[in-house]
């Protein structure tokens, strides 16, 4: 089952057309970068893929589910179990420390207590900060902020995870361990990604890269296989 | 670098694009935040404004009706107690020989219309008419208007008791036209009264009060039952080129004929400030807790301004960006909070001159009922009320505006930017240090002695700045609520938006302090007022309890207001002692007596024969003898009395002190036998045996009767025989009795109980505001709640509860305040302003329904901000 496929999707802003007939696919597992300048609609079309925002025409699936037919509920349940975020600026919840941050998820998904426990304890050690678990958002690098961000984001088991800039906030070290770190996980379990990046570097772990421009899919690239 | 052929833009020109660009299309933008502000602002002023207009307007109808007939006097000369025979009239004018000089005699007394209690008391004044009429001269306006009444015929009013002339606020208050006739009551005969005239208004003079009824002045001796007697006299010289001199020379023989004769001679202004300030306590309160409302209006503008100054962060943020200092954005923000503080002055003066007419009739209702007769008068908006408000709005909006503005101006754009700076509220309400010690200094405030007014009134200096330092000592230490209330939120289990809530509140941010601390304030304030009203309730209801404990209480009408001078004669109450049924009765005539720069009561008591049932003070200094014939018999050469806890201490006196009362027959030397606690008047009270004042006032009429009926009879039935008999008496069981008493005593607590009412309002209004800016301050997160999955309602259930927990916060610190502030309230403001002993008592039923209106408003103003909020996109990145 492809875990996205977005069919001609337009949406505007008072008049203004930010996404002119849009169509892509990814395939599950498959990681793929969006790139192109500023206004191009890359944040738009991920706010819309991840049902932050409604199209006006066209047809977003995800995971085989289309977003068309989702009320607010709807929307929300996909959320909590399908699509994760990764955000540039992590956005973390500040009053929650990395754990909490990272158990969130699983408590709005109504997993009990030992399951969820057991899940961040994991994905804690998977991301490397178990020395790090009960620090709070403030006590933490931007490359630990983005690694809760990370574990946060494949807490609920997602089939897709949506990054915008995952590494634009972080210097070009601790970017490159993030990039490996979302490349490892993505291939252990499975997950389609979607990045959003003005950076070539992170094209490396994709497997192909989409070009926006002016609201529209202008071009693709296929990665080389190694 | 300014570029080649442009010069760089001045401050001026700056503020100007600022003042265009964002400020005014700010407003435009934000048309209903805006207008929040405003109203806010408008809020604050209005109650303080309205408090003052209501307390000046409700006591400004105390004055000398020649005020408003015959122009002000110059100087007024009355008896220390009791009332002037007319023969002093002779000996006055002789004194003032030749010197042209207007000498008005008048005499005032008390009556009702028909068996109206809720009428209220008619001011009967009985003037000279004749006299007033042919001083038109120099007595413009009202004297001219008596037309043919004052100059004999079949239509005169001359020497009638039962023709008067009213003003036209009183015909319109109780619908009545010339030669139309009114059933009052004077003493305990009733007569039927033809309006003679109608007074016309003058707009260059005070109105004619809406109780007023002038009569001609034999007209009145004979009604009121004081023949040839006067209780007052006034002197008013005619302007003119001389007028000083004539003056200087007739009042100076009147002061040497006042001094020698024990009268009192004062000036209209005396007179008025002197009783007025036996109310100055009861003011000054209500003063103190309008500006305690103000107190949290402040909190509140505060909160208002800082929400709206961090919606605009990142615009602060940009325009630093741009090149803007610090400085400009810091004049920009002064300029946009002047406009708002003046408009919202404004509307608050607007605001609270209609409140003060809301509130002006129950004040005055208070004062009449309390202290002295008064009738309310227009709410007049004086140029200095009306600056000192401007001024306020426009310091509360600056100082508020500027707090934060200051902060968000100084922080690095950058961080701005990206992140937004968190916390707000003030750094100061972190410093647990300082609150420690503001807690410390507060209750050592509390300490300091009173500082004595000359009427004799002592202000609680003390009292109020340890309340006031205790209020900001609270602001800071409930900071320290917060973790404790976490810690409970997270031990109760809820779900995942529950325990976000919580972990909202363990690590507060300044917000959250601020909030909870204009909350802490407003219930503080007001459970302390609820703190003082039960305890004084408890107090009262005892104190009530124990003394009436006769059957049936007798008055002549208009009891129910303590200007009443209505009297009982004897021939009735010999009547009512030997109807059947009747055991006994105490008596008690109750006479005003100016003395030591001020007016206090004089009780001439009679007590009943039985040595168990007579009326039995509570004691606080108790005499050696308490039985109900100690007062007669002298000790030496003096007189025993029983004093007042209210007088004891306005006038310093105590167990054994010597006082010198002045009376008709002389002045009579008394001894402090006793000291009773009273609740009814703090103007203070001596008591004497009835035996003594009926010699020294050759009076024999009673004001009350505290009526003992044998055993089996019914009470209810006694009543309807008394009231059968003597129609114009006032007869009460005892358990009507009581019941009035409260009702009394909810009604001086009325306005108290409004501004308790908007504190709270108000208080809960601020945290509505401080949540949404939270929210503002919090977008990012609530767009990562929603991509967590997180719905609408979810986010708007976290919001409630930490709305809640907030509240409860609030709620837990404003009540610990609340019992440091009752307990200045009750030992130390209550008894140095009013000598009254109050056992104290907290109204926990009370208490607990304000924690559940507080908490629920503010549960239902959360989740509608966190509903609202939920919609909100984080900024866009492209």
């Amino acid at each position: 089952m492809k875990a996205l496929q977005v069919s001609k999707v337009t949406k505007s802003y008072d008049a203004d057309p930010v996404l002119r007939g849009v169509s892509l696919v990814l395939e599950a597992g498959e990681r793929a970068a969006l790139m192109g300048p500023s206004g191009s609609g890359k944040s738009t079309l991920l706010n819309c893929v991840g049902g932050i925002d409604r199209v006006d025409e066209g047809e977003i699936t995800v995971d085989g589910r289309s977003l068309s037919g989702l009320d607010e509920e709807g929307l929300c349940q996909l959320r909590r179990n399908t699509v994760s975020t990764v955000f540039q600026f992590f956005h973390l919840l500040p009053t929650l420390n990395a754990s909490e941050n990272v158990e969130f998820p699983l408590q709005l998904a109504g997993l009990s207590d030992g399951e969820r426990k057991e899940r961040v304890t994991e994905l804690i050690e998977e991301v490397g900060l178990s020395h790090r678990a009960h620090a709070m958002p403030h006590e933490l690098s931007g490359g630990e902020m983005q690694r809760v961000a990370i574990a946060r984001a494949l807490s609920i088991r997602p089939r897709l995870i949506l990054a915008d800039e995952p590494t634009g906030n972080l210097d070009s070290t601790t970017g490159d361990a993030i990039l490996d770190l979302l490349e490892s996980l993505s291939d252990r379990h499975g997950i389609a990604m979607l990045l959003v990046t003005h950076s070539r570097n992170v094209t490396r772990i994709c497997e192909r890269t989409f070009e926006m421009r002016d609201g529209k899919i202008v071009g693709q690239d296929e990665a080389e296989s190694e | 670098m300014s570029r080649p052929g442009s010069s760089p833009p001045g401050n001026w020109a700056i503020g100007r694009l600022l003042w265009s660009r964002l400020i005014w299309r700010h407003w435009k933008k934000e048309f209903r935040l805006t207008l929040v502000l405003i109203l806010i602002l408008a809020l604050g002023v209005a109650v303080f404004l309205s408090v003052r207009l209501a307390n000046k307007a409700a006591v400004s109808g105390f004055g000398m009706f020649t005020e408003s007939i015959a122009g002000e006097s110059d100087a007024i000369l009355r008896p220390r107690s009791g009332i002037l025979e007319e023969g002093v009239l002779r000996e006055l004018r002789d004194l003032t020989g030749s010197h042209p000089i207007g000498i008005f005699p008048v005499l005032e007394a008390t009556g009702v219309v028909g068996s109206d209690e809720k009428q209220g008391l008619l001011r009967l004044v009985g003037a000279d008419l004749v006299a007033l009429q042919n001083a038109g001269n120099y007595a413009e306006g009202g004297a001219q208007s008596f037309g043919g009444g004052a100059r004999g015929g079949e239509n005169s009013v001359l020497g009638k008791p039962d023709r008067g002339f009213v003003g036209t606020s009183f015909a319109k208050r109780f619908g009545v036209e010339v030669d139309d006739v009114l059933a009052i009551i004077v003493n305990d005969r009733s007569v039927d009264l033809t309006i003679a005239g109608v007074l016309p208004e003058d707009p260059n003079r005070a109105a004619v009060p809406d109780n007023l009824v002038l009569l001609d002045l034999p007209g009145l001796q004979t009604l009121s039952g004081h023949p040839q007697s006067v209780t007052r006299v006034e002197f008013r010289v005619p302007p003119g080129p001389k007028s000083e001199e004539v003056k200087n020379e007739a009042l100076a023989r009147v002061w040497d004929y006042a001094a020698a004769n024990q009268f009192l001679l004062e000036t209209p202004e005396d007179r008025k400030s002197s009783v007025t300030q036996m109310s100055a306590a009861f003011r000054l309160n209500l003063t103190i807790l309008s500006g305690l409302a103000l107190l949290v209006g402040m909190y509140l503008i505060l909160q208002a301004m800082e929400a709206s100054v961090v919606k605009r962060r990142s615009e602060i943020a940009i325009l630093r960006s741009l090149g803007v200092t610090p400085g400009q954005i810091r004049s920009a923000w002064l300029l946009e909070a002047i406009i708002l503080g003046l408009v919202g002055a404004v509307v608050g003066i607007l605001l609270g001159r209609l409140l003060a007419i809301g509130m002006v009739g129950a004040i005055a209702q208070t004062v009449n009922t309390i202290y002295y007769q008064t009738t309310t008068t227009a709410v007049v908006l004086e140029r200095s009320e009306i600056l000192f408000c401007l001024f306020f709005g426009l310091a509360a909006s600056v100082v508020a505006a500027m707090i934060p503005a200051r902060e968000a101006s100084m922080t690095p754009p950058a961080q701005t930017m990206r992140q937004g700076t968190q916390g707000g509220g003030l750094a100061l309400l972190r410093n647990r240090p300082l609150g420690w010690f503001l807690l410390a200094v507060g209750l050592g405030l509390a300490f300091l002695q009173p500082v004595t007014m000359s009427s004799g009134t002592t202000v609680p200096i003390g009292g109020y700045l340890s309340a006031m330092v205790l209020v900001f000592s609270a602001s800071i230490l409930i900071g320290s609520l917060f973790r404790p209330m976490a810690a409970l939120l997270a031990r109760l289990k809820g779900n995942v938006m529950w325990s976000y809530a919580a972990s909202q509140l363990k690590r507060p941010e300044g917000r959250h302090r601020l909030t909870a601390a204009g909350l802490a304030v407003a219930i503080g304030m007001s459970a302390a007022m609820g703190i003082l009203v039960a305890s004084f309730e408890t107090t009262l209801t005892s104190w009530i309890h124990q003394l009436l404990k006769a059957d049936i209480y007798i008055a002549a009408a208009g009891a129910n207001s303590v200007a009443n001078e209505n009297t009982v004669s004897e021939e009735t109450w010999q009547r009512i002692a030997e109807m059947p049924g009747v055991a006994g009765m105490d008596k008690l005539r109750r006479y005003t007596i100016s003395s030591r720069g001020g007016d206090f009561f004089l009780g001439g008591a009679d007590y009943n024969d039985d040595p168990e049932r007579y009326l039995q003070l509570i004691w606080v200094d108790p005499p050696k003898d308490k039985g109900p014939h100690a007062l007669e018999e002298m000790t030496g050469d003096r007189y025993p009395g029983w004093i007042s806890q209210s007088m004891a201490r306005r006038f310093d006196i105590e167990l054994g002190s010597p006082i010198a009362l002045p009376t008709p027959a002389g002045i009579q030397p008394i001894t402090v036998a006793g000291v009773f606690a009273e609740y009814g008047n703090e103007t203070g009270t001596l008591i004497v045996s009835r035996q003594h004042t009926s010699r020294w006032f050759s009076d024999t009429s009673i004001s009350n009767i505290a009526l003992y009926a044998e055993n089996g009879t019914d009470h209810e039935q006694l009543i309807e025989r008394i009231h059968s008999e003597f129609p114009f008496l006032n007869a009460r069981t005892n358990a009507k009795l009581r019941k009035e008493s409260i009702r009394i005593f909810h009604q001086t607590f009325a306005v108290t109980y409004a501004l308790e009412a908007i504190a709270v309002i108000i208080a809960v209004s601020g945290l509505g505001l401080a949540l949404a800016g939270l929210l503002l301050e919090r977008r990012n997160e609530l767009t990562t709640l929603k991509s967590l999955g997180a719905t609408r309602r979810e986010i708007a259930r976290s919001t409630m509860w930490e709305g809640s927990g907030l509240a409860m916060v609030g709620y837990v610190g404003g009540i610990l305040l609340s019992f440091l502030l009752g307990w200045v309230l009750i030992y130390v403001i209550n008894p140095q302003s009013f000598g009254w002993t109050l056992v104290y008592r907290v109204p926990w039923a009370s208490f607990l329904l304000l924690g559940l209106l507080t908490v629920g408003a503010a549960a239902i103003v959360a989740w509608v901000v966190g509903f609202r909020n939920a919609e909100l996109k984080s900024d866009r990145q492209e």
